[in-house]
């Protein structure tokens, strides 16, 4: 590769094969600063993990902070819908820094405890069992749009508690809010009506849940806005920020995870030895090799040394966790796939007060869907010559993952 | 004057980001289930263990005041 090719974020061979291009960097500059897109990209682990624990210095808020134009580049004629997206990312959670943060975190964070969510793995197991005994006498399925996408959906239905009836509905909700992350010239457009399509969705049912509460999402963010913690906006776009961020991000842990296990199928044998007592560690290797989340981005709120650099106020950043994921420094042997490995500190739910909310959802989602996997299945084959993936530098998306296996008589 | 201080790990809460651990080493470690355990309330400053209750990203470490019993944090 040369130098200048060294910027090529978005090159073909980078989005098949972040890991390859991400330890070159990591191998040049841990902190190195990308000329063409002008912007820091992190991928030591060290790097990474300081970065992340000091929030007072890398900024969260990038929608307020950042005025440049969305990358890859859209249709010039779209570039005002780029204001709507502004509006709608600026109030989310995860764009807020200390101490709005704080305030609104306390908030929702009574509902994704560990012991909060433990009470929805019955659900889970249910939900994915229901699915694969769909699925199982047909001997094929596209994993993608039969299993990873359907079930995060039904299990955010039921938080949200919305009628059973509306899942198709919010699942094509969710389905255009994730152009937030791609890279087609003309995404603004699904996305903003996907956008607006939420806060419609959402606007009735927060207004009857200020005054008749349930124990659903909507009802605690609605109850956040009437003790003057959120703004109607910020409950709005945040149930949308629940839709999106537990849909693709799970949508990938299984896809991904699945993909490890056909191309390491000694991993496989080990786990359907063994499911239950397996699929924890199995689920944690499958976010360190391939997360679902391959970066996300800070600006600087002050001049700060990193390494060997000297990142400059507003300057941005983007942290590669999929890259601090393999940093030889950290884990022995990183590119091999070893769900026996232990400890696995991996930062695929990054680290640091803007720690992933729904680690605890997406890990019993992982451990059901590999669990119930390995109990039902032989070996799984793909049942294409190739895989591609969305060309996101935040996701680690594929775009179809359709696989066959031997039905066997049971 | 350094007081004495009880710190807890409200297990329910504990998601294993290791925070603590970062920045109050002598005082937390994490347990078999990646969870945060206290080891030794008195192996960092106050100021060091106010921190790291303070920056928990799951508010799952509380600090009072082994004496007093006065609840400094949350």
């Amino acid at each position: 590769m040369r130098a200048s090719d060294l910027d090529e974020l978005f090159a073909p061979e980078v989005i098949a094969d972040p890991y390859t291009y991400f330890a070159r960097l990591r191998e040049i500059d841990p902190v190195y600063w990308n000329e063409r897109f002008q912007l820091w990209v992190i991928t030591g682990y060290e790097e990474v993990v300081w970065l992340l624990r000091h929030h007072e210095l890398f900024s969260s808020a990038i929608m307020r902070n950042s005025a440049s134009p969305p990358y890859p580049p859209v249709d010039p004629e779209d570039l005002p819908l780029f204001d709507e997206v502004r509006e709608f990312r600026a109030d989310q959670l995860v764009e807020q820094d200390r101490p709005e943060h704080l305030h609104q975190r306390t908030v929702v964070h009574e509902y994704f405890t560990p012991t909060a969510m433990e009470s929805w793995r019955p659900f889970v197991r249910d939900a994915v069992a229901e699915l694969l005994d769909e699925l199982e006498p047909l001997g094929r399925m596209d994993v993608l749009t039969d299993l990873a996408a359907p079930l995060p959906v039904r299990v955010i239905a039921q938080m949200m508690d919305v009628p059973w009836e509306d899942r198709d509905y919010l699942r094509e909700l969710a389905d255009s809010i994730l152009y937030m992350n791609r890279g087609e010239p003309y995404r603004l457009r699904p996305l903003t009506k996907g956008m607006q399509g939420i806060l419609d969705y959402a606007a009735p049912l927060v207004e009857e849940r200020l005054d008749r509460p349930g124990d659903d999402f909507i009802s605690i963010l609605a109850q956040g806005e009437k003790a003057g913690i959120f703004t109607r906006h910020q409950v709005l776009v945040n149930t949308g920020l629940l839709l999106f961020a537990g849909h693709e991000t799970t949508m990938n842990l299984i896809c991904n995870g699945l993909l490890a296990f056909i191309r390491h199928p000694d991993q496989w044998d080990l786990l359907v030895a063994d499911p239950g007592g397996m699929a924890r560690l199995a689920t944690e290797e499958c976010l360190r090799y391939d997360p679902p989340v391959k970066s996300t981005q800070r600006i600087a709120a002050d001049d700060v040394r990193l390494g060997g650099a000297t990142i400059r106020k507003g300057d941005r950043i983007r942290w590669i966790m999929a890259a601090a994921n393999r940093d030889p420094a950290i884990f022995q042997d990183p590119d091999r796939f070893d769900i026996g490995r232990q400890p696995n500190p991996h930062i695929s739910f990054g680290s640091g007060i803007h720690y992933c909310l729904g680690v605890a959802l997406a890990r019993m989602e992982g451990q059901e869907v590999f669990r119930a996997l390995a109990e039902r299945f032989g070996r799984f084959e793909l049942a294409t010559e190739e895989v591609e993936y969305q060309p996101s530098i935040q996701f680690r998306s594929l775009k179809s993952l359709p696989v066959r296996w031997e039905t066997r008589n049971r | 004057m350094t007081r004495r201080l009880n710190v807890r790990v409200d297990h329910a809460r504990c998601v294993g980001n290791a925070m603590c651990l970062a920045t109050a080493p002598g005082v937390f470690a994490h347990n078999d289930q990646r969870q945060s355990e206290v080891i030794d309330p008195q192996g960092a400053s106050e100021e060091k263990i106010l921190e790291a209750a303070f920056n928990c990203p799951t508010g799952a470490i509380r600090v009072e005041s082994a004496e007093s019993g006065e609840q400094l944090f949350p």
